[in-house]
């Protein structure tokens, strides 16, 4: 080692601590927001429930197995009832959320890889580039994307896959406003400058620096996009257009449900709460994430 | 400012064409035409004559070009599901409910809101602040057929308050208008709280403190000015998007408004309706995010109008 | 490969920036020897940021030429670039911005060298650390973060990341103004000491003169994309010709009570009005442009300034 005469070199040695990654300091800031943190609980539960739905029930979804007592109210035996056809409401529900929780992550894994590498470019590259992505984007914001996902599922009349492919081309632009915002702010950032004086490419460049410094913003625009596709499922599929019987969706119950309403509260009741639960962890979730990952996406 | 409107007005109406255009091709992709689908098929020739009186023979173009002009001339064709009248006819009867409704809707929900996001700024991680946060949360993330749905569980199946739907005497009203105003009332609740906190944070409100103004005269006369421009600039595009809500509140509470009739123009395929409607809701979207933009130009003396507008 | 040796370490030649009608930067030549300093002086705005930023071609010059160690690297390709990027390495102003905030200070002081696909990852660690050692940081920094860090620490790392390549230039865009004083001296020693050792030529971009009195051996004052005096330091801080530079030095706070001195601040309009005016015989006999417009013309020795030429003064 050089000797360095006139630099103390008496920097004190930092203080033994673990990994202070930029990551594990969001987190932590993660675990401190008791709303959010109670919100990924319970949208944990409710992905497990989903997982291990057969072994939650002993029925499965569409097994008429209870004829006799159709819309019987909830009973020690049948938490959540007997639905009008005579299945087990829990067990529709349950199922339920496997396909609401399938579809908002596919959707959201689609948006992702629609806007993310979208925004990578149109934020890295800018230019024309940039301007054709952000026309394209406000074509998009002046059509209501639920309207047009309304239009395009007659189109395809409906079904599981199309919702996923109609929810995911709404969402992509969120994802891709994030990514391109963060890419943007960086590009002109001194420690790229100081990457390309090195003479590093491009590629090493966007894998090294620019991808790393978007986590924040790619894991919050796939959390926000799982609601977002939950609720444009369930919104078609209450409409009728979306998933179709006998596949359980419980916008669909819902829908059912409304003509049971008077008479048989749980036909309603259930599938609402269960969809208002999953949305709103959905969302307080992403909000919590956003918000501990929030001082890093700023840079300082 | 005026070189701005017009920028923005262009590039507004190019938006709105591509739309059109994209709606047109979407429309024409429709497998089948419109004589298609009768039990005994027309011959192919009275068929032929038919698609050239209509003027489906033309190419593409020519076909969105002719649609495009009866649109401008608020001529939409007549639609499929009541034949004896014409889309616009239609459009124009079924419009009135849905604007008392909406319209009330908003009226209640936006300034209960805003005194919501108000009380919660000025409280911060009070009570007020969570009940508001809430509210926010609620209103934003769930949809609005399952408020309305709830709304009806609670009030008129369990409560039985209020009859559950329809359109007439004013009572029928109260839980639709309420089904309304979820969402205005939740977003200006977050609007006006955020707003009202980056305003109370700012250097200025600590000045006057300092020149010993009293809090309520530094809410109300500057705070509340400063903070008013973003919740302006929202209300356009909030209206609008009550449009959307619409489809599902009159379809539960069964009000015979526009958003019943898109409904139902899904259900029968009834295209020339279902068009029209989409063409009115994008049109609409377009205007009112071109005033909400001159609008926060006119009210914000620093913003920038020669710089780019992404 | 004698003649190479001759050649200064970095040289620029006419370089010019033009954005559409502005003249960012306008016929610059600078000369930096081996193992000098030389100082670029300014206000914000004069261009001198933008002078080391197309040095290290990180903005593409409008006209003119970059010489490093007597090869023209002006023209080459970025690929064609890269082993000349080994020599000429830059340090930035903003020391939090400078560093990745996601990687830690080992990646990032082994950065350079896995770019450059210099050793096993290893010995690039290895390396990394005793890198740190050189700038007074502790080896266990090494798995930390910057925004961990104090500004001037960070701006040792920074100094680390750009000499683990071993560059003969280094081109130092105010590494100092935003840290406090007792740092910013603590910054200044590390730079002469890593000068000394590595036999550095270095372009020190800086407004603050008292930093570039002790440390560059000449000064080179820029105002608005133009060079308008340039001299040896201890010529320039004692007989400053041009107005504007006297402004600066007037500006520098004097730390002797005693010694006060007459300042002078002027306004951008007094500047431009009080260009030097000269007659041939007040300079060196020196071919000069036939024109009524200020030029750069010797007047004593290789001290320059811009002035007005005319018989009548």
């Amino acid at each position: 080692m050089t000797e360095i005469a006139t630099t103390p070199p008496a920097l004190s040695t930092p203080a033994a601590a673990g990994r202070r990654s930029p990551l594990y300091l969001a987190w932590r800031r993660f675990a401190a927001n008791r709303a959010a943190l109670g919100a990924g609980i319970v949208l944990v539960v409710i992905i497990l429930m989903a997982v291990f739905a057969p072994l939650v029930s002993k029925t499965g979804p569409n097994d008429q197995a209870f004829l006799t007592t159709s819309l019987a109210f909830p009973s020690a035996e049948h938490w959540f009832g007997i639905d009008d056809l005579g299945r087990d409401f829990f067990t529709r529900i349950v199922y339920g959320a496997r396909v609401s929780l399938g579809i908002g992550l596919s959707a959201a894994l689609f948006s992702l890889l629609l806007g993310m590498p979208l925004g990578a470019l149109a934020g890295y590259l800018g230019g024309r580039f940039d301007w054709v992505i952000m026309r394209i984007i406000e074509l998009f914001s002046v059509v209501p994307p639920l309207l047009a996902a309304l239009l395009l599922a007659t189109l395809t009349r409906g079904g599981v896959w199309a919702i996923v492919l109609i929810s995911g081309l709404f969402g992509w632009v969120n994802v891709c406003l994030l990514v391109r915002a963060q890419v943007k702010s960086f590009r002109e950032k001194e420690f790229i400058m100081a990457a390309r004086a090195l003479g590093a490419s491009p590629w090493h460049i966007v894998w090294r620096h620019l991808l790393p410094n978007s986590v924040s913003p790619v894991i919050v625009g796939f959390v926000l996009a799982i609601p977002l596709a939950m609720m444009l499922e369930a919104s078609l599929s209450f409409l009728g257009i979306g998933v179709q019987p006998p596949t359980p969706s419980w916008g669909q119950m819902i829908n059912v449900g409304m003509n049971f309403m008077y008479f048989y509260w749980h036909m309603a009741v259930f599938p609402t709460a269960a969809l208002a639960l999953t949305i709103l962890s959905a969302s307080l979730l992403g909000d919590g994430l956003r918000d501990a990952l929030d001082p890093t996406l700023k840079g300082r | 400012m005026l070189s701005f409107i017009i920028r923005r007005t262009l590039s507004m109406l190019a938006t709105f064409i591509v739309v059109s255009i994209v709606i047109f091709l979407m429309m024409h992709s429709i497998p089948g035409g419109p004589f298609d689908g009768y039990d005994m098929p027309l011959p192919d020739n009275i068929k032929a004559r038919l698609m050239a009186d209509l003027g489906l023979d033309k190419p593409l173009w020519e076909q969105y070009l002719r649609y495009m002009w009866g649109v401008f001339r608020l001529d939409f064709g007549v639609p499929y599901q009541s034949p004896g009248e014409t889309v616009m006819g239609l459009i124009a009867h079924a419009w009135v409910p849905s604007l008392v409704l909406g319209g009330l809707g908003v009226l209640i929900g936006a300034p209960l809101g805003i005194l919501l996001g108000m009380a919660a700024a000025l409280k911060r991680n009070s009570w007020i602040d969570y009940v508001a946060s809430t509210i926010a949360t609620l209103g934003l993330t769930i949809p609005v057929f399952v408020i309305s749905t709830l709304l009806i569980l609670v009030f008129a199946v369990w409560l039985k308050w209020t009859p559950a739907s329809g359109w007439g005497e004013p009572k029928r009203w109260i839980l639709p208008i309420a089904a309304y105003a979820a969402v205005p009332m939740a977003t200006y609740a977050r609007y006006a709280r955020s707003a009202m906190l980056d305003t109370l944070n700012k250097p200025f409100v600590t000045v006057l403190r300092a020149k010993g103004l009293s809090e309520r005269r530094i809410v109300f006369q500057h705070v509340l000015r400063n903070s008013a421009i973003p919740m302006i600039t929202i209300f356009l595009p909030m209206f609008v998007g009550i449009a959307t809500g619409s489809i599902f509140v009159e379809k539960i509470f069964r009000v015979p408004g526009l958003g019943a009739y898109f409904v139902s123009s899904i259900e029968k395929r009834d295209y020339p309706l279902e068009m029209a409607l989409m063409l009115l809701i994008s049109a609409l979207f377009c205007i009112s995010y071109l005033v909400s933009d001159v609008l926060y130009a006119l009210l914000n003396p620093r913003i920038r109008l020669g710089g780019k507008d992404t | 490969m004698n003649a190479m040796a001759e050649a200064p370490a970095l040289e620029l030649k006419g370089i010019t920036k033009r954005y559409d009608a502005q003249t960012v930067v306008d016929r610059v030549d600078l000369r930096v020897h081996r193992n000098a300093t030389v100082a670029l002086v300014g206000e914000s705005g004069s261009g001198k940021t933008t002078t080391g930023l197309m040095a290290l071609r990180l903005i593409e010059p409008s006209d003119g030429r970059i010489i490093l160690g007597g090869e023209d690297v002006t023209r080459l390709s970025q690929k064609d670039l890269r082993p000349f990027r080994r020599r000429m390495q830059v340090v930035f102003q903003d020391s939090y911005a400078s560093l990745d905030p996601m990687m830690t200070l080992g990646e990032i002081i082994a950065e350079p060298l896995s770019i450059h696909g210099i050793g096993t990852r290893a010995e690039r660690g290895e390396q990394a650390r005793a890198w740190l050692g050189k700038v007074g940081l502790d080896g266990s920094y090494a798995t930390r973060y910057p925004h961990e860090l104090s500004g001037g620490q960070r701006q040792r790392v920074s100094v680390a990341r750009a000499l683990i390549l071993g560059p003969s230039v280094l081109v130092a865009d105010e590494p100092t103004s935003a840290l406090d004083v007792s740092v910013k001296a603590q910054i200044v020693n590390l730079l002469q000491d890593l000068q000394a050792d590595m036999g550095l030529s270095m372009l020190f971009i800086s407004h603050d003169l008292s930093v570039v009195r002790s440390l560059a051996d000449e000064v080179v004052v820029m105002l608005r994309g133009r060079v308008v005096e340039r001299g040896p330091t201890e010529r320039i801080f004692t007989h400053a010709h041009h107005p504007y530079t006297r402004s600066l030095l007037d500006a520098v706070p004097v730390i002797d009570p005693k010694a006060r001195r007459r300042r002078s601040f002027l306004s951008a309009a007094e500047i431009s009005a009080a260009t030097p005016r000269l007659r041939p015989a007040d300079i060196e006999p020196q071919p000069l442009l036939d024109t009524a417009d200020p030029q750069l013309v010797a007047l004593v020795g290789s001290h320059f300034v811009e002035a007005i030429v005319s018989e009548r003064g």
